[in-house]
């Protein structure tokens, strides 16, 4: 199997792009248990009921287009696979239809609790707005979980690609925390901080690096790098440390690690 | 696009199942089979301030052993599903070779309404993550592998078996527990009362008085190897899977069926046949207009003329919309079908509506044995899925 990186896009609590993330999170964040991004400001009447997890996946891709040259004709149709990975993203919409159904029971108004809102809380319609902003008709896949999903989802991606069944797969992923910070703050333990909300997105063609899958018992330096700088960006993990060493330069051998929730996968481009 | 490679067969060995037709397996098919109804009131939880307080609940599941902190009801039906499964065909691969690869629609959103409920507890929040009962499995299962979480929707539990196919062909495990589950709880309920896409009447899939669906709770698993020619028993094989995007709309079907259609076509490429391969059809059929509709439009673009000839039917009649269950169990219903030579009808299916023009399975059951079977799926979010199955007796 052999893959190449097109173009790697990165949207973090700490701005766009690589330049923006710190060279140690945990201090940048002083103390802050999460660093929002924000809602994208996104043009047209389709996105006004969109969720803020939605916006970011196609933001995501946006600056993937925009920062790399390449048109949307490109990406448009069946020839392009969509994998996308999020471990919590969709915690926020979900929390929301929650409270607003305890508000209803209340006997007072809950702003999200109509039947608009409610596929909003599924995590396939994150990849669904994407898949609709840009036309994307190809292979599909979305996977729940963290940064070894996303590990499993480049690996996907490489597949489709070597067997034919693609001529490009962007690997996109999404995490947002903002909402749901106390339920974060109740289990503090459970996850490192800065949580740092991220949403990415690779684009791979076919290419020459050679890619194995393995299921590593350490970290690789990559992943290493890439939570000092970023934080602890659960899915978006891995294609932050791909932008990092896409940025120096260094896709030429690339081992790129995940773990979550005790399982840690591996992915090495050489 | 490139030169596709045609797809290794997996081999599905055994499966495991809980349903509301029955508690196992064998409960599932003999229910289908006879046509039971499997929607009842909602006892559960309060239903009472709902339009619609019926489906397809599981009103009591067999004695489990301990399941340590994995306590949730999804990760209990997963349970369920995996104790039939074992009972069935031990696991025999080394723990690390073997992966878990699981569909849902909802993972554990139920505790998720638990954790802001009761602040301070910290355990439904840790579970309220949707791969939390995926987790759950490969830890009761003992399975040291990649578990892996599909969120493809209603369509999950076909992506999660085409998902542990991959996971086969590369050599990355040597065995595979795959399916899906989902159970119901008040979030999902009043979700789609407030969509309006429960019905007050019963499930009619492709019926002209067809008016909606109806929610159901289900897990369903198979253990999948390499086809490696062995002699032992199994249940069939996976020869070709596919899934695509509408790139359409959020909760609603692409009006063509663009996705779906190329779902189907690229698991019939994959599986290396033609549509004249085809003998039986386990459709979506949720019972709703739209759904329905253009379901059948799709197999007839994609079966072409023996369409009118191919048998098909929906399982939603009889237990409900099982959500990330629902794929694995009509991939189920296809080789059951193979095994025992009987194609179960579609509960709720008098009247067929004209523009779901197909060859329909009712009134009762069908005596044919399919030995290649399409099952085709679809989910929120513009999610198809399309599975090629070869039952055993082929």
């Amino acid at each position: 199997m052999s893959v190449a990186l097109e173009a790697v896009s990165v949207l973090t609590g700490w701005g766009p792009g690589t330049d923006a993330l710190p060279a140690d999170a945990a201090q940048a964040a002083g103390g802050r248990a999460v660093i929002p991004l924000g809602r994208p400001a996104l043009d047209g009447d389709r996105f006004r009921r969109a969720t803020r997890e939605c916006l970011l996946g196609v933001a995501a891709v946006d600056a993937l287009l925009r920062e790399s040259g390449i048109d949307r004709d490109i990406i448009r149709g069946c020839s392009t696979a969509l994998l996308y990975v999020t471990a919590a993203a969709y915690g926020s919409s979900n929390q929301a239809l929650v409270v607003a159904e305890a508000l209803r029971q209340a006997r007072t108004t809950g702003a999200v609790s109509g039947g608009t809102y409610f596929p909003y809380t599924a995590p396939s319609t994150m990849a669904g707005e994407v898949a609709i902003e840009f036309e994307l008709t190809g292979p599909y896949g979305i996977l729940i979980g963290g940064a070894a999903a996303t590990i499993d989802a480049l690996w996907q991606a490489t597949r489709l690609i070597a067997d034919g069944r693609c001529e490009r797969a962007l690997v996109l992923a999404v995490e947002t925390f903002e909402e749901c910070a106390d339920l974060y703050s109740r289990g503090r333990w459970l996850v490192k901080r800065p949580l740092v909300e991220a949403a990415a997105c690779a684009l791979l063609v076919p290419g020459v690096r050679r890619v194995r899958y393995d299921a590593p018992r350490t970290p690789s330096a990559l992943e290493t790098l890439a939570r000092a700088r970023a934080g602890e960006t659960f899915a978006c993990g891995p294609l932050i440390a791909l932008a990092l060493a896409h940025a120096a330069g260094a896709t030429d051998s690339v081992a790129l690690t995940g773990e979550w929730r005790g399982r840690r996968a591996g992915l090495y481009w050489e | 696009m490139t030169s596709r490679r045609r797809a290794e067969p997996v081999t599905i060995v055994a499966a495991g199942a809980v349903t509301p037709l029955g508690a196992d397996l064998d409960g599932f098919w003999s229910g289908l089979v006879t046509g039971t109804d499997g929607i009842s009131m909602i006892e559960r939880f309060p239903v009472d301030d709902l339009r619609v307080g019926r489906g397809g609940e599981i009103k009591k599941l067999k004695p489990m052993p301990p399941v340590g902190r994995a306590g949730c009801r999804a990760t209990q039906l997963l349970l369920a599903a995996a104790q039939d499964l074992l009972a069935r065909a031990p696991l025999s691969a080394a723990p690390e070779r073997v992966a878990v690869v699981v569909g849902t629609a909802l993972g554990g959103v139920e505790q998720l309404e638990r954790a802001i409920a009761q602040k301070g507890r910290v355990r439904h929040a840790a579970r309220a993550f949707y791969d939390s009962p995926a987790h759950g499995l490969a830890r009761w299962v003992g399975a040291r592998g990649p578990v892996l979480t599909v969120g493809t929707a209603c369509a999950a539990g076909a992506t999660a078996l085409g998902t542990g196919a991959e996971l086969l062909h590369a050599g990355v495990v040597d065995a595979v527990i795959a399916g899906g589950y989902d159970g119901l709880c008040r979030f999902v309920m009043r979700g789609f009362d407030a969509l309006r896409s429960l019905t007050r009447e019963r499930i009619r899939p492709f019926d002209r008085r067809r008016s909606g669906l109806l929610l159901g709770e289900a897990a369903a698993l198979v253990l999948m190897t390499r086809d490696e020619g062995g002699g032992g028993p199994r249940l069939g094989r996976l020869l070709g899977h596919a899934s695509a995007s509408d790139g359409s709309h959020i909760s609603a079907p692409d009006p063509k069926g663009r996705g779906l259609e190329f779902a189907v076509r690229t698991a019939l490429d994959e599986a290396g046949l033609t549509a004249d391969s085809i003998e039986f059809v386990s459709a979506h059929g949720t019972g709703t207009p739209l759904n329905d509709r253009i379901e059948a439009e799709v197999l007839r673009r994609t079966l072409g003329q023996r369409t009118s000839r191919i048998p098909v039917n929906s399982i939603k009649g009889a237990l409900g919309h099982s959500m990330g269950a629902a794929a694995t169990l009509e991939a189920l219903t296809c080789l059951l079908a193979s095994r025992d030579g009987v194609v179960p009808h579609t509960v709720g299916l008098e009247e067929p509506d004209p523009v779901c023009d197909l060859d329909h399975v009712m009134g009762s059951p069908r005596a044919v044995r399919p030995h290649v079977s399409l099952s085709t799926s679809l989910g929120f979010g513009g999610c198809n899925a399309a599975l090629v199955l070869e039952g055993a007796s082929a």
